[in-house]
């Protein structure tokens, strides 16, 4: 049996990091280009810099990637707070009742998930539009707490339909009302689902590229994806430069995931069960 | 005015009635403990009174109040689960004064009747541990620690020691029992361990389908069951039946015979009792401890030993009756199971004859009510000498 055993794991695991190759390869050549010149880009993309540079982040830098960078975490943290707490109290009512129209209501919020941003985006842009709410955070931060209650929902209801009733019995015997058996007992112990619904959303939101550019089109609103943007002219684009500003972009995202991937991967492998 | 009034209570899942027009008074003080075959309605029954389910009709009644629309938390109860449903992200000090803290009492009170929950229970060393790093047993303590510190009216245990190892076990029942009498508060509890209601009820319940079959104290229910369910339940090991026909009766005694056993049994009905008709279907019932060993005018049971337990002072011993079989026995085989006080060293195999007495058995009618009583308890224990 060892030998087999072995030669199994030796397979998986050449899969598996080939794999990470794959994925990890374009960061790092990402980081190692944004220290390279323009020429140098053109003409040895594969090659590393003569010389190790960090103009290239300055000149990101200098289109105001500081606002960006913290338009996208506002706006980030607003939208995943919005989502949380929308997502987890109907998700919790949800998974209680026996109601068939609760049910109902259960069964559109899933549908909800499977709608494309795109097919909506040009009614959802002139509602905005007509709400006089362009180039205001709420004008993102709404649709993108929209997007992400569906997904988050399905998450939290298969949460709550495992957490333990007595725990919540005790609480009612203990005197608490619904509202407090949410606050004090449910959310306390929803860490993990919190942390990988956050994450998760955190991710998109972060990255989400389509309705920043067409709802926010004043300098001074524009989140990370499309102030780099900027740096492409109609002739020319600075390289060097994007991939300094990506560089800039990714990393915060990175961390927070890295930090603390225990509880995302621990969250989803709950939803097979 | 009794304590706790329960008065014809109904509990209905859709077409399902879990709980059948029940009725009964717990006075101050009083240990009552329900027992019944799973599923027969206890938890439904307890979670009723604590306002974890809604009624279906009939009242509830503490001190005379009708709480049955009240919130759980203003009966006046508390309830002790059996996977002890402690709060996980609390230390044990924050579970116990949780719902004082909810009420909003002063920190001062809170911590007072904490602490003096914890000294009852002797778990002040792991007051500022989490509910994680404590035994099942600590667990449970905690769980009971959290209920007496609301100082309830009524407390309610549903199962709460099966979680636990036998010998954990029957050292909490006895820690259970002092906190009665230590308290003197009024306790309802449910349980499908016989020892555990044996041992600590002043009453016991006894349900069946949602109905109660019968109640009393537990020597009570043990020496005149009403029926031949409250007998076959309470006992271990069970009561031994045997199927057997009325034959003539007269002047309060009727004489039973039971295929394979030679002779008939002349039993003296309990006062009051209907005699069954010739020709009708009866039950003897007997206790293991029951079976003599001379003849006393009643039936002979020879048979082998098909299987023998030695527990030191008393040995139980499982006996192949040939064609004459217990009905609904403990074994699925049909074997009766005999009791003695004493060590026995026979062997599987080995032959063993037993003796029925007709003064120490108990008798069903058709309709399975009890209608003959073993004559004195004595008896039972004069015949195993
Ligand atoms: N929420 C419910 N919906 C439908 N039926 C239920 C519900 N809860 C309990 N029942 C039914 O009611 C009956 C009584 O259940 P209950 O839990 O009171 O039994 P129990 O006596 O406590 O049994 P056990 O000893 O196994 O705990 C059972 O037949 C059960 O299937
Ligand atoms: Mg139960």
């Amino acid at each position: 049996m060892g030998s087999r055993f072995r030669f199994v794991n030796v397979v998986l695991y050449g899969a598996v990091s080939l794999w990470s190759l794959f994925v990890l390869l374009p960061l790092v050549w990402m980081v190692i280009a944004s220290s390279k010149t323009r020429r140098e880009i053109f003409l040895d993309p594969l090659g590393l810099p003569a010389q190790f540079r960090l103009d290239a982040f300055e000149r990101a830098w200098s289109v105001g990637m500081g606002t960006f960078l913290f338009n996208s975490a506002i706006i980030t943290f607003f939208s995943v707070i919005v989502i949380v707490v929308v997502s987890g109290m109907a998700a919790y009512v949800l998974a209680r009742s026996d109601n068939k129209w609760m049910q109902l209501v259960y069964l559109m919020i899933v549908a909800g998930f499977a709608v494309p941003v795109q097919a909506v985006l040009v009614p959802l842009f002139q509602m905005v539009s007509e709400a006089g709410m362009l180039n205001s955070r709420a004008a993102i931060v709404l649709p993108y707490a929209a997007y992400g209650v569906p997904f988050t929902t399905i998450l939290f209801y298969a949460f709550f339909l495992d957490f333990p009733r007595e725990l919540e019995e005790a609480a009612r015997l203990d005197g608490c009302g619904r509202l407090q058996i949410f606050f004090r007992i449910i959310l306390p112990l929803s860490g993990p689902a919190i942390a990988s619904a956050a994450i998760f959303q955190a991710v998109f939101i972060w990255n989400e590229f389509v309705l920043a550019l067409l709802m926010l089109t004043k300098p001074a609103l524009k989140t990370l994806p499309v102030g780099i943007l900027q740096l492409t002219g109609e002739f020319t684009a600075d390289w060097p430069a994007i991939m300094a500003g990506l560089s800039i972009a990714v990393l915060p995202i990175l961390l927070i995931f890295i930090l603390a991937q225990k509880y995302f991967v621990r969250s989803l492998a709950g939803l097979g069960k | 005015m009794p304590h706790l009034e329960i008065k014809n209570l109904v509990k209905k899942y859709g077409d399902f009635t879990a709980v059948k027009d029940v009725s009964f008074a717990v006075e101050q003080g009083e240990f009552v403990v329900m027992v019944g075959p799973s599923g027969c309605g206890k938890s439904t029954l307890l979670r009723s009174i604590a306002g974890l389910e809604e009624i279906s009709s009939g009242e509830i009644c503490i001190n005379g109040r009708d709480i049955s629309r009240d919130e759980p938390s203003d009966r006046g109860v508390a309830m002790v689960f059996q996977n002890y449903a402690l709060y996980p992200h609390m230390t044990v000090r924050q579970n116990m004064g949780f719902a004082l803290k909810i009420a909003g009492a002063p920190k001062r009170e809170v911590n007072e009747a904490v602490e003096r929950a914890a000294a009852i229970l002797r778990i002040q060393e792991q007051l500022d541990k989490r509910p994680k790093a404590l035994s099942g047993g600590q667990k449970q303590r905690v769980a009971i620690g959290r209920a007496i510190t609301r100082s309830p009216d009524v407390f309610l245990f549903d199962e709460p020691l099966s979680n636990l190892d036998a010998a954990l076990r029957s050292q909490m029942r006895i820690e259970l029992g002092r906190l009665h009498t230590e308290l003197g508060a009024t306790m309802v509890y449910v349980t499908h361990d016989q020892t555990e209601a044996m041992t600590m009820a002043s009453r016991i319940v006894v349900l069946h389908d949602g109905i109660i079959e019968q109640i009393g104290t537990p020597l009570d229910l043990y020496n005149e069951p009403h029926n031949r369910f409250v007998a076959g339940f309470l006992g271990s090991p069970r009561m031994n039946f045997i199927e057997a026909r009325a034959e003539q009766s007269r002047e309060g005694m009727v004489s039973v015979s039971a295929p394979g056993l030679d002779g008939s049994l002349r039993i003296k009905l309990k006062a009051g009792a209907d005699a069954p008709a010739p020709g009708e279907k009866v039950t003897v019932g007997v206790r293991p401890e029951a079976f003599g060993e001379h003849d006393a005018g009643g039936w002979t049971i020879k048979g082998s030993i098909a299987v023998i337990e030695s527990l030191g002072r008393e040995t139980l011993v499982y006996l192949d009756g040939g064609q004459v079989r217990a009905t609904d026995s403990e074994s699925h085989e049909g074997y009766f199971a005999v009791h003695r006080t004493r060590q026995i060293t026979a062997r599987h195999g080995d032959g063993l004859t037993v003796t029925v007495d007709p003064n120490a058995v108990f008798l069903f009618g058709p309709d399975d009510e009890t209608i003959a009583f073993p004559q004195s308890h004595h008896s039972i224990i004069h015949n195993q000498v």
